[in-house]
């Protein structure tokens, strides 16, 4: 009873421990931690905006979900159709008069959501696949790995469309697309961090001390297996935020008056030559989020990799 | 030796072929998921949900939809492997020869669009390998990052409004002047076509209309050869054979673009396929920004009228071109660089 305490605080202590060597490491650098503040006002905007969000329709009063933002992003006003960018409509206003900024502020909370369920179910599924896979071996592995395969023979982005317009190209029909097509990759970081350490010391002693199954998947498997995989999935938020927006500006998983990054920018290419704000800033808003995800990865793979000091 | 390199080439194909077997066997369970009768199957055929019921059972009969699920499919498989892809329900055209007609188009996009990312790519890779850690180092790492990270819609957006629109310098939108007449019909690759009938005009104007498409597909794909060729030169700098012609006295320059470069090069080959992948999913979008009529137009279409034989098909067509790009990296790979088939 007493070890178990013992090793439970330890546990703590070290992921705590880990955590912060990582956010030192990432503070350390410029561009990383550019990356991180991108990110963190990513979500703490998507957050509040979010919640804002809910409660505008739980309690059916649309100005809460507006509160925050410099005017209503659902404001028909045709007198002010097509103005460029001006201290009063910051980034310009659509052909309904509907301010741009305020749209893409509404916008970005979907991509959040999205971005962090498409990302936790493939860890999820890949972790169970990827360390079945790589420690049971022989027929399971060969079986998981040509299925995994036969998912990333084909662009990401093209079997995301073929699931969700089979799925009538609605906006739950977007997200299981996504959730679909996006495992494969981390069943192979997980098969291969579990082949390189299962033979090693600590994971033999833990069968002889008789772990329980499940301590034993996720203590000792799951958790000696995120190191590049924490690092890969920061990237892979960018990634699934740039294909969900790329869906949007297909026309796919639109839930019509609400705004969305892609589909913003695809009303906006129509009117390119003259209204251009319409178009290129959703994309740009898209390209600042994603840099951050980006940057942010590409610090914590540095890290990771041990290639900082170079 | 010779054997080992047959046997290599046969287990990759094989496990191909599998990769290939199990992506049908999955398109094929989606399609039966959303229609699990025959009648609902036939209206997929059919492509409308209104249709007299009589219709309906020729479409049964003639795609055998009241057979048991597995015969289906082997049926299903062994038609996509005889190049028969269904009646497209929009067209209401075979679905091949409709492939036939966009895929050669956007190949002429993709070709030209890898072999410009991997020339930008090596090039700024050993750009950054060489002056690793001084600011054309960053500059460039700073570049890839950004076109990473930009969506392909705001970088075809972007080169049509300044190139196409604000400077005039190419055309904006469309695959050729429309008010020129069109060559015929040799070989289903425009381009050929033009340079067989002699007919420079249209020739010169398809050239104008695919610089910016190309332009763009490149544009958010070299990134990845970048990132490769640094790392790879870096690699190979830290070698004794590198430090050795150094201290043989062949100048600094000389030995990074000679040596160095050569070498790192080899793994790049892998990266085709790759980036055959990244160009081809890039084309649908940039495709539709540039009214390019191509694979990825047909795709963007098929998506508006929810035309599911179009996206399946196409979709398949895309994963065995992908799979064979795949399968010639590999074995080229394998054939050039002797200690991968030892794995």
């Amino acid at each position: 009873m007493i070890e178990n305490v013992t090793h439970k605080q330890e546990e703590k202590k070290d992921t705590q421990g880990k955590l912060n060597f990582y956010l030192k490491m990432v503070y350390k650098d410029k561009t990383g931690f550019a990356g991180m503040i991108i990110v963190l006002i990513f979500f703490g905007w998507s957050f509040i905006q979010g919640m804002l969000e809910i409660f505008s329709g739980m309690f059916s009063d649309p100005h809460l979900g507006s509160i925050l933002l410099p005017h209503n992003p659902f404001n028909f006003n045709y007198h002010i159709s097509m103005q460029g960018p001006s201290s009063t409509y910051l980034l310009g206003t659509n052909a309904e008069g509907e301010d741009i900024l305020s749209r893409l502020l509404y916008a970005v909370p979907r991509d959040a959501f999205i971005a962090v369920l498409v990302v936790a179910s493939a860890i999820l599924i890949g972790a169970v696949l990827g360390i079945t896979a790589g420690y049971m071996g022989k027929m399971t592995d060969e079986i998981i790995m040509r299925v995994t395969d036969a998912f990333l023979a084909v662009p990401a982005l093209i079997l995301v469309i073929a699931i969700s317009v089979v799925l009538n190209a609605t906006y739950t029909g977007a997200i299981i697309g996504l959730m679909v097509v996006w495992w494969p990759i981390y069943t192979r970081f997980f098969r291969g961090q579990t082949l390189k350490i299962k033979n090693l010391d600590f994971v033999q002693a833990s069968k002889i001390n008789n772990v329980s199954k499940i301590r034993f998947f996720f203590r000792y498997l799951f958790l000696n297996d995120t190191d590049p995989i924490i690092a890969y999935a920061a990237l892979d938020f960018g990634n699934v935020i740039l294909t969900y927006s790329t869906l949007a500006f297909l026309g796919i998983g639109l839930t019509p008056p609400i705004p969305e990054l892609g589909s913003m920018a695809a009303d906006g290419v129509g009117a390119l030559p003259t209204a251009w704000w319409w178009a290129i800033f959703p994309g740009l808003a898209i390209l600042v989020i994603v840099i951050g995800f980006v940057l942010l990865g590409d610090r914590l793979q540095d890290i990771i990799s041990n290639r900082i000091n170079y | 030796m010779q054997s080992k390199t047959v046997l290599f080439i046969v287990r990759r194909g094989i496990n191909a072929l599998i990769t290939v077997v199990i992506l049908i066997v999955f398109l094929f369970s989606l399609i039966h998921i959303i229609a699990p009768s025959p009648a609902a199957m036939a209206r997929i055929y059919a492509g409308s949900p209104h249709v007299p019921p009589a219709e309906l059972l020729t479409i049964e009969k003639t795609y055998g939809l009241n057979k048991p699920i597995y015969e289906q499919m082997i049926i299903y498989m062994v038609a996509i492997f005889h190049g028969n892809l269904g009646v497209d329900p929009t067209y209401k055209v075979p679905e091949i020869s409709l492939i036939a007609k966009f895929l050669p188009r956007t190949l002429e996009l993709v070709i030209p669009a890898i072999i410009l990312s991997v020339a930008i790519g090596i090039f700024t890779g050993a750009l950054a390998a060489s002056k690793r850690r001084k600011p054309t180092d960053h500059v460039v790492k700073g570049v890839y990052l950004a076109t990473w990270a930009s969506p392909p819609f705001l970088v075809a957006a972007m080169l049509q409004l300044f190139i196409g629109y604000d400077l005039g310098l190419l055309p904006a939108v469309h695959m050729v002047n429309p008010l020129l007449n069109t060559p015929q019909n040799y070989t289903s690759f425009p381009i050929l076509n033009s340079i067989i009938a002699r007919d420079w005009p249209y020739f010169i104007s398809l050239i104008h209309h695919m610089i910016l498409p190309v332009i763009a597909l490149s544009l958010i794909s070299f990134g990845i050869v970048t990132r490769l060729t640094r790392s790879s030169m870096l690699d190979i700098m830290e070698t004794d054979y590198f430090r050795l012609s150094i201290m043989k006295g062949v100048p600094r320059k000389k030995a990074i673009y000679s040596v160095a470069l050569r070498n790192a090069s080899i793994p790049l080959i892998t990266l085709i396929a790759l980036l055959f992948a990244y160009s081809v999913a890039g084309a649908v979008i940039i495709e539709d920004i540039f009214d390019y009529h191509g694979m990825g137009w047909f795709i963007v279409h098929a998506i508006y009228t929810l035309d599911y034989i179009a996206i399946l098909d196409t979709t398949i067509i895309v994963g065995l071109s992908v799979i064979a790009a795949n399968l010639i990296a590999d074995i080229l790979y394998g054939v050039l660089d002797p200690r991968v088939r030892l794995e």
